[in-house]
């Protein structure tokens, strides 16, 4: 297991404050064949009120690290293998205390934060909604779970025992019954009542018209454009610090994925909330992220802001990538295709995982994990050619200059 | 139909200029059924009067976004599904084309003797769905298919000999060891060989797996192959690969595709001409670079706009699009896009729909709505639970607070105690009008009906 | 976990689909034996094979119709343990042992032929309804509709009354109403699997109807019917040990049900064994079956086959 640690660049403080910084962080999984090394010593921050695109092809690890910030890895198979993520909430932040690892906190804590400091959007919106439960009453969870003071406020200091119960939903078969009756029934009712307000206000941001009609609809009524807005609404709802955005918009239109990124880029400049948007698709990634993780086979290849990494690719993973994207410029049948196979991850050697499909690949690739380094101001790449230029016999000033034409 | 004429329809591959595929007029409706005995109340039209060629050789591309028929469109024209209504015609030469638009502009009550043997028997040698015997084995090993998910379209208890070499046996043309040896070439030509053939599907990747649906497809040597999204699951380095094996494999065959897919990017890499469909309707045609250098079409502009382009400007944003597609039971009768459209005008089509659309978004006026009798979708009377409701929508549509291009199209309007009547100015359905040399669009803006703005 | 780059199994070079196929068939019989329950079952199952195929070897057949338990007046109501009869004997003086060894070629008879009538009979209705669809579909569903209405015992009793009690009449009534469970599986198989691209590329590729549905509709579709035909295998035996032990059956067989409703009057007397040990085979037949068919579902799911 190698070191990438982020060497320089993940200083606390440098470039703005931090929300979150994972650490060397290795998760693998148990299966028959051996330990599947599925993330490997993977290292990145992720700055307050940024969008950080984690990019890479299938098998690349990057969905179980984004999965990994909320504890979702279904664990057997997957075994925690080292590493951390550190996170700092805004509370955190305004008073000055450190972060938390969120591996490793306790589970009423990780409860806390899931679905109120840090929030997940998923790729199929179909999937993420539950089809028995109206959109109002699935967005007013989130209000219950995390907002249940908010709720009580009008009640004064001291609202009745009874209500609180109900607005955290603690409510035993016996209090249901009671607060169907007429005095606590006009109570219950003002708690559900702010609930609605606050529903339809997430709705209303996401430019959901009609959002009242909405709340009384069901998933399958809906659109996929819709229904991802109902997500982002619920994601939102808790003004979360991170949101974390697993393929959004895969499963949708070209011109609706339009919209929905720009929806998410406005929500997220208004509620400075910092994004991990987690996407195959390159061009996607360069439209909406401010800085970019390029992810191959476990590993952080190439990070560094989007125009850096867009406009000069130091990694040749990135530089094939980009050349494999369909362009104007590409004759038929002269696409520049990557040769070979994602290598197996089962109990790999140390070694540059990309090493068998390199063009420039040299002995030391196959032999030792090349370290993680800052290339160039803020700019990071973890391969050989800058690190050992001399034991390749190619320096970084020798490869072939990489421009994509704009228009 | 003889033997000799089929054998003749065989060898023809290689004479002239001869489009493979003919499509006129073409639709596919889908059965609404409701009730307890299941009555059809209604159709979705997922393909709605398509007409194009796919010439010899060439890679037409079919492009649009979920439900504009272009999946469809492909089942279609393949075989998979018989279309409800116009003709999908394979090897039609111009000249018999030619005949039979003559015959089928003639309404078919008044049809002579002569015309009507004439149209039986050119639809019996080229229809699809009329095609029998020899004809139709023609035509079944001519047009192949590569389907997008290859998991689901490789059998997963059946070895990859055996997927490949199915169509060998099923038309006789091998067996034995000799049908081992024409599948070992067929997958060595997609680049994978002999070790592959005892193995079944689950032990391979994606891109192999696109890789052994190819071969399957290739194994009758056809003419013409549909592609329906034959890269959209795989990774780009795996679908750079396979792009470029498609390529080579036209080039060395002379084979013909019909490239379907919503990858703007893909499509116009290995089309020379695309065809952009909207809810069932081509909206515009012509060759790649004219489409994506010139769109003559506000939607190919849409989809422009909202693709994200490594090659652009980065500080190019993309742009999506407002709006609902409307219900594909029951499409506007002028031009279909116009409910989204950022340019629509006051000829466009405007409806009773859309006036209620932009009340139930607006306002919240139509809270009180009871009902919508409608006499067409031009002209219907809005039923409101109270006058002084309907006064108040009566003000809103014509207080001057209707979007610019909908309220011109507005025939009359009147409030009478608690209704309202609203008639919009009908418009003839948008045809698709050649506005340069091999470039067709139906939008107005371009057409020669833009004189009526 | 999409994201996981899947380890691709390893594979020896392959030599013939013949050798493949059967290496396919060996690794999924591995797999089941791996689990150890699983192990249990089969092991249960081949001993009451054995003992039901052993029978006329290990004891003497009854004469003149070995299926009818012998009777010695002489050695009526023996407890286990005594000379000669190490399991007891009946009211009748029948040897316990005798009933339980010839009780297992009993069931053997009932479940093999139970099951392989309904579930042939099961799977052309399922299928001509799956595959066909509309029309057909509905009619068929329709019957099958009537079939399940069936209380199996009331009829059972039907049957008995117009064509008296007996073994063969049990088959009948068995068979009559069990074969609808196959035609819904498959049927609901079929109707998922015609939605897979692969049988539009049959289609496409220019197969026949008949063929398509052979070598693409119905090999994916019968694994279900497989686990639940395994299970069923167990089940049968339960039911009719039922019916016999109703009376349905003839009077004096040996079969399980019938002894343990024989048996049953001693009971309160104290004379436990006449139907305590043919009630544990039925136990112990079912319960094999009912491992060995969680087993084979457990390495036949789908989700699991796709690896």
């Amino acid at each position: 297991m190698t070191s990438t640690a982020a060497v320089g660049i993940s200083a606390e403080g440098a470039a703005g404050a931090l929300v979150a910084s994972v650490q060397d962080l290795s998760i693998h999984f148990k299966t028959k064949a051996g330990m599947v090394h599925a993330v490997d010593g993977v290292s990145f921050d992720i700055r307050d009120g940024e969008t950080l695109g984690l990019v890479g092809e299938t098998g690349c690890g990057k969905s179980v690290t984004a999965r990994s910030f909320m504890r979702l890895v279904a664990s057997p198979p997957g075994v925690y293998a080292g590493g951390k993520i550190d996170f700092w909430s805004s509370e955190a932040r305004a008073a000055g205390g450190g972060p938390v690892n969120l591996l490793t906190i306790a589970d009423d804590e990780m409860l806390e934060i899931r679905g109120n400091r840090i929030a997940m959007i998923f790729q199929d919106p179909g999937k993420a909604l539950n089809p028995a439960l109206s959109i109002g009453n699935q967005l007013a969870e989130v209000f219950l779970q995390h907002r249940s003071e908010e709720l009580l406020e009008s009640f004064g200091p001291n609202p009745p025992v009874i209500i609180r119960r109900a607005a955290n939903q603690e409510s035993g078969k016996v209090e249901r019954v009671l607060l169907k009756l007429p005095p606590l029934r006009s109570k219950a009712a003002k708690v559900r009542g702010e609930v609605e307000d606050r529903v339809a206000a997430a709705l209303a941001e996401t430019q959901i018209p009609n959002p009242r009609k909405v709340m009384d609809r069901y998933p399958h009524e809906l659109s996929g454009g819709m229904k991802q807005r109902v997500l982002i609404a619920q994601a939102l709802a808790c003004n979360p610090d991170l949101l974390i955005a697993d393929e959004p918009t895969t499963a949708l239109d070209v011109t609706i994925q339009a919209k929905i990124l720009k929806l998410i880029r406005e929500l997220q400049q208004r509620h400075h909330t910092s994004v991990l948007y987690i996407s195959h698709d390159l061009s996607l990634v360069r439209e909406i992220s401010d800085r970019v993780a390029v992810m191959y086979a476990g590993r952080i290849a190439e990070i560094g802001s989007t125009d850096d990494v867009f406009r000069q690719p130091l990694h040749p993973y990135t530089r094939s990538l980009m050349a494999a994207v369909p362009s104007s410029r590409n004759k038929r049948g002269e696409l520049a295709a990557i040769e070979g196979n994602v290598p197996e991850l089962i109990d790999p050697q140390p070694s540059c995982r990309f090493h068998t499909r390199c063009p420039y690949a040299a002995e030391v690739c196959g032999e030792v994990d090349p370290r993680f380094l800052r290339h160039d101001f803020e700019h990071g790449v973890a391969c050989h050619i800058y690190d050992e230029p001399a034991e390749l016999g190619i320096g970084p000033d020798k490869l072939p200059s990489y421009e994509r034409r704009t228009r | 139909m003889t033997s000799v004429q089929a054998e003749w329809l065989e060898r023809d591959r290689s004479v002239g200029d001869r489009p493979v595929m003919t499509l006129l007029g073409v639709e596919k409706y889908f059965p609404i059924k409701d009730g307890v005995l299941q009555k059809v109340v209604g159709h979705v039209k997922a393909v709605d009067g398509v007409s194009l060629e796919v010439r010899r050789g060439e890679t037409l591309g079919l492009v649009g976004e979920s439900g504009c028929g272009k999946t469809t469109l492909g089942r279609c024209i393949s075989g998979i599904t018989s279309p409800t209504g116009g003709g999908i015609y394979f090897r039609l030469s111009d000249v018999d084309r030619a005949a039979l638009e003559d015959i089928l502009a003639v309404p078919e009550g008044d049809r002579t003797s002569e015309q009507r043997k004439r149209m039986e028997q050119i639809e019996s040698r080229h229809l699809v769905t009329a095609l029998t015997g020899d004809a139709w084995r023609a035509y079944r090993r001519n047009c192949q298919v590569v389907f997008q998910d290859a998991f689901s379209s490789l059998n997963p208890r059946q070895l990859v000999k055996d997927i490949v070499g199915r169509p060998l046996r099923i038309h006789k043309e091998a067996s034995g060891a000799e049908l081992t040896e024409r599948v070992v070439s067929l997958l060595e030509s997609v680049g994978m060989g002999r070790q592959h053939l005892f193995r079944y599907p689950h032990q391979f990747s994606g891109g192999q797996r696109q890789r052994i649906s190819i071969a399957r497809a290739l194994a009758l040597d056809p003419e013409f192959i549909v592609l329906d999204e034959p890269t959209s699951a795989l990774d780009v380095s795996v679908q750079a690969q396979i792009l470029n094996l498609l390529h080579e494999l036209q080039r060395d065959r002379g084979l013909t595709y019909l490239f379907i897919s919503h990858d703007l990017g893909v499509v116009r890499l290995m089309s020379d001409r695309i065809a952009v469909m909207y809810l069932g309707e081509v909206v515009e045609q012509g060759t790649a670079t004219e489409l994506f250098e010139r769109p003559r079409h506000p939607y190919t502009d849409a989809l422009l706009a909202a693709n994200p382009d490594l090659d652009a400007d980065v500080d190019k944003e993309i742009e999506g699009l407002e709006g609902t597609v409307p219900d594909p039971a029951n499409p506007p009768e002028g031009c279909r896009f116009h409910t989204r459209c950022p340019v629509a005008t006051p000829i466009c089509g405007w409806e009773v729909d859309d006036a209620v659309s932009w009340l139930s978004v607006e306002t919240d006026l139509l809270e009180s709505m009871t009902g919508v009798e409608r006499r067409s979708n031009f002209d219907a009377t809005l039923a409101f639970a109270d006058d002084d409701s309907a006064e108040a929508v009566g003000k809103a549509i014509s207080g001057g607070s209707m979007p610019p291009a909908m309220s011109p199209a507005l025939e009359s309007m009147s409030v009478e105690a608690s209704k309202v009547l609203l008639k919009f100015r009908p418009v003839a359905p948008v045809e698709l009008e050649m506005v340069e040399p091999g470039h067709v669009t139906s939008c107005v803006l371009h057409t020669s009906r833009r004189r009526e703005l | 976990m999409a994201d996981v780059a899947q380890p691709r199994t390893v594979i020896p070079p392959a030599t013939g689909a013949l050798s493949v196929r059967l290496r396919r068939t060996g690794e999924v019989t591995v797999q089941t034996l791996r689990n150890p329950v699983t192990v249990i079952g089969l092991v249960i199952i081949v001993l009451m094979f054995a003992m039901a195929l052993l029978a006329p070897v290990i004891t003497t057949p009854n004469e003149p119709n070995p299926y009818q338990m012998p009777r010695d007046w002489t050695a009526l109501n023996e407890p286990p343990g005594t000379a000669g009869h190490p399991l007891g004997t009946t009211a009748h003086g029948g040897d316990v042992l005798y009933g339980v060894i010839w009780g297992s070629r009993t069931s053997l008879r009932l479940s093999i032929i139970v099951v392989a009538v309904t579930v042939t009979i099961g799977i052309v209705v399922g299928s001509l309804a799956g595959f066909i669809g509309g029309k057909v579909d509905e009619i068929l569903m329709r019957v099958v509709d009537v079939f399940l209405a069936i209380p199996e015992l009331i009829f059972a009793l039907a049957i008995a009354a117009v064509l008296g009690p007996s073994f063969t009449n049990i088959i009948l009534a068995l068979a009559i109403v069990y074969w609808v469970k196959y035609a819904r599986i498959i049927r609901g198989q079929i109707i998922h699997v015609k939605q897979n691209e692969y049988v539009d590329s049959a289609r496409v590729i220019g197969d026949t109807k008949f063929r398509i549905y052979l070598k693409d509709v119905l090999p994916n579709s019968i694994t279900p019917v497989m686990v639940q035909a395994t299970m069923d295998m167990g089940a049968i035996v339960l039911v009719g040990a039922t019916l016999s032990f109703i009376g349905l059956s003839e009077a004096g067989l040996a079969e399980w049900g019938v002894l343990v409703s024989e048996g049953q009057v001693g009971i309160s007397t104290g004379r436990w064994w006449a139907s305590t040990f043919p009630g544990l085979m039925i136990f112990l037949w079912a319960l094999a079956f009912n491992l060995v068919g969680d087993g084979l579902r457990d390495v036949l799911d789908p989700r699991t086959e796709s690896r």
